[in-house]
């Protein structure tokens, strides 16, 4: 049993009155599902196993439902973060006016990816749609606070202050080691953050037999035992560079380690 | 015509977040009006006679909206929908975080005016700031015995509830963010029933953005007849626009509905000192562009409409000569891709299909027929979904492959050639 775990019952004693004064808010309790979720990830960091459990009975549903529920909405993470959250904004209005360049500098200082967490579990990256903040492009968020008008100088203080301690956002709480990313509910999942299509892989709509689905990927990545990395369209590439599949695995997998893994 | 602050009144000039600076400046005086002397019939014929259009968007007349409430029916709800999240729109998140209490008290009228006394606010879950100030705005008119029971004296009780997202762009379609709000998954449902009929806890509910809602009070303060005085014939009234993109100055600009195209442009700093326009999206994400030819159309719901796009949400995005029209489409697409509740396969997988034939195009990796592919397959999906989501992924791409075709065939490479 980890630290978290053992600490667990203590806090949701404490959290128990905050709940049912959330619940009461509502004429049917499961409203009260998302202001829970994040009641406890504020405490806890992210949002465990046992925040979903002891949600599924204050509220009266299965876990299934409230997992289900859960893992629609993309900023309750279903395991540790690292304690800066940077989210980048990759909106239109943001790449006009160089969001590109200033992802790429994030992703070189951090040697992270997208969806990333950086090896010390300071911080986690990712590149997220429009944060309604156009006017002063490029922007992003830090644990959910703005930050407007980036450049690399601000960037590198930006950083620099986060490693210090005194960057002035709060850090979040970490009851548990981050892994590589948090995107992904298992480690040993391929994931690029995107929502499993029908298809993986085939070169046009017309032609639906293609060169097979994820799953062929998937168990090329368990064969050769990697840690999680992000495939850029292997199968797409093979059909267009006329290469086999397993060769350009071995080559990302490769890609994958100098990025950091 | 130049730019008229009405909601933007006093932002960046005194702190609207204080109750005290805010009824300093006339504020909550139409609420005290409401329920001391108005009935909400009051509210609701004003609403029609202003001309009001709803402001998230849709530009639904409100007070016809209202007006689809079932009489017999109650309790019935009003939710504040400031999940806002369309790409380059830019207006809830200023008003929510610079003028909460003006939020508030065209919420608190919108509920009087459909004799709600549950009112909700849905607030986009990156708006952690906007959250925390409206809450303590909330807190302060609670004191001042803005909300609860029996509200200055009258007999009318209202509640509002804070309720915030989660990060899900399509919970800012009203059937999802109910959904989202009786604690589900923010999957939009099949309509009919609407929200009016059947909403949240299948009740009658009204759904309204942040901006309509503000606009009441000015609407009660000055009347309705000021209100549709400015605008168009049937785009009545002010909007804020958020202009963003290659011009000086960004930013939030509040104008009679009408401006033209050039002069918000112009009123936005105009470009960037040598360069030229090459097209400008109108209406948000899911719109169209037009081009230099529309620079001197009136900014409003009809002719953005007869120019093949739409006024939408009021986001204002410009692009000069440095734009890459491949890659923008390829951004936008993704977008809708990635945000697509996963409900509707043409959306589903149409959306998928469509990132993924111009994320080689990006890469200067497209396939001989992709164009008149990307052409086929966004016409496919448009018209076959529950929500507008799967039909905002054509507009902006069909418009920029219409315009700028060379520059998504010049993409196209030979099968096998090296990357």
């Amino acid at each position: 049993m980890t630290q978290r775990e053992k600490d667990f019952p203590a806090l949701l004693e404490r959290l128990r009155p905050e709940c049912e004064r959330i619940i009461a808010q509502y004429e049917q309790k499961r409203s009260a599902l998302l202001p829970m979720m994040h009641l406890f990830q504020q405490n806890e960091g992210f949002v465990s196993q046992d925040a979903m459990q002891a949600a599924a009975e204050m509220l009266d549903l299965t876990p299934a439902e409230v997992e289900s529920t859960v893992s629609f909405y993309t900023l309750l993470y279903r395991r540790p973060v690292g304690k800066y959250v940077l989210q980048v904004c990759r909106g239109l209005p943001c790449t006009i006016n160089g969001a590109e360049d200033i992802m790429a500098y994030f992703r070189e200082k951090l040697g992270i990816g997208h969806l990333q967490t950086t090896g010390d579990g300071l911080f986690s990256y990712e590149e997220v749609e429009c944060l309604a903040a156009c006017d002063r492009a490029t922007c992003m968020e830090v644990n959910l606070e703005f930050a407007y008008d980036l450049t690399p100088a601000k960037i590198d203080e930006m950083l620099a202050a986060m490693r210090a301690g005194t960057y002035p956002v709060a850090p979040m709480p970490q009851t548990a080691a981050p892994a590589s990313t948090w995107a992904v509910p298992q480690d040993g999942q391929v994931g690029d953050g995107k929502k499993a299509p029908g298809a993986v892989g085939v070169e046009s709509p017309d032609n639906a037999g293609g060169v097979g689905d994820a799953s062929g990927l998937i168990m090329l990545d368990n064969i050769i035992n990697r840690d999680v990395y992000f495939f850029h369209r292997t199968q797409e590439r093979a059909v267009v560079e006329s290469r086999s599949v397993a060769e350009l695995v071995e080559e990302e997998a490769k890609e994958g380690d100098r990025a950091g893994h | 015509m130049p730019v008229t602050k009405v909601l933007t009144d006093g932002i960046g000039e005194a702190d609207l977040r204080d109750i005290g600076v805010y009824r300093a400046r006339g504020g909550y005086q139409q609420w005290e009006r409401a329920v001391r002397d108005l009935k909400p019939l009051d509210i609701l014929d004003a609403a029609e006679k202003s001309g009001l259009r709803g402001r998230g968007g849709a530009a639904f007349p409100t007070g016809r909206k209202w007006s689809f409430l079932p009489s017999d029916r109650y309790p019935r709800y009003l939710v504040c929908n400031c999940d806002e999240a369309e790409p380059g729109t830019f207006k809830d998140h200023m008003l929510l975080e610079e003028t909460p209490h003006l939020v508030l008290e065209g919420m608190l009228l919108g509920a009087y005016a459909i004799a709600s006394h549950h009112a909700f606010i849905y607030i986009r879950g990156e708006f952690k700031r906007g959250y925390e100030v409206f809450c303590a705005a909330l807190e302060q008119a609670r004191q001042a015995g803005y909300l609860g029971t029996n509200i200055l004296g009258s007999s009318y009780d209202l509640e509002v509830t804070v309720h915030r997202g989660a990060g899900a762009y399509i919970c800012g379609e009203e059937t999802a963010l109910l959904n989202s709000l009786e604690g589900r998954r923010g999957e939009p449902r099949l309509k009919p029933p609407f929200p009016a009929v059947e909403g949240l806890y299948r009740k009658p509910t009204i759904v309204n953005n942040v901006e309509t809602l503000a606009y009441l009070v000015p609407i009660l303060q000055r009347g309705p007849e000021w209100f549709a005085s400015a605008g168009t014939e049937r785009s009545k009234g002010y909007k804020i626009v958020s202009v963003s993109g290659h011009v000086q100055r960004p930013g939030n600009y509040e104008m009679a509905l009408g401006t033209s195209v050039r002069e918000i442009i112009e009123i936005a700093g105009g470009l960037r000192p040598g360069r030229t326009l090459t097209a400008i999206q109108p209406g948000g994400g899911s719109s169209a562009c037009i081009f230099e030819d529309d620079l001197d159309l009136p900014y409003d719901y009809e002719s953005m409409a007869k120019a093949g796009s739409m006024l939408g949400s009021g986001a204002f995005l410009v692009f000069d000569d440095t734009t890459d029209f491949v890659n923008a489409a390829y951004n936008l697409v993704r977008f809708f891709a990635h945000e697509s509740c996963g409900q509707c396969t043409p959306c589903r997988e149409g959306g998928q299909w469509m990132e993924r034939v111009l994320e080689r195009l990006v890469h200067h990796r497209g396939i001989p027929g992709d164009y008149e592919m990307l052409m086929r397959v966004s016409g496919a999906i448009t018209g076959l979904n529950l929500c507008p989501l799967g039909d905002s992924i054509e507009p902006f791409l069909k418009s920029v492959m219409v315009r700028f075709p060379e520059a998504f065939k010049s993409r196209i490479a030979a099968v096998g050639a090296p990357a």
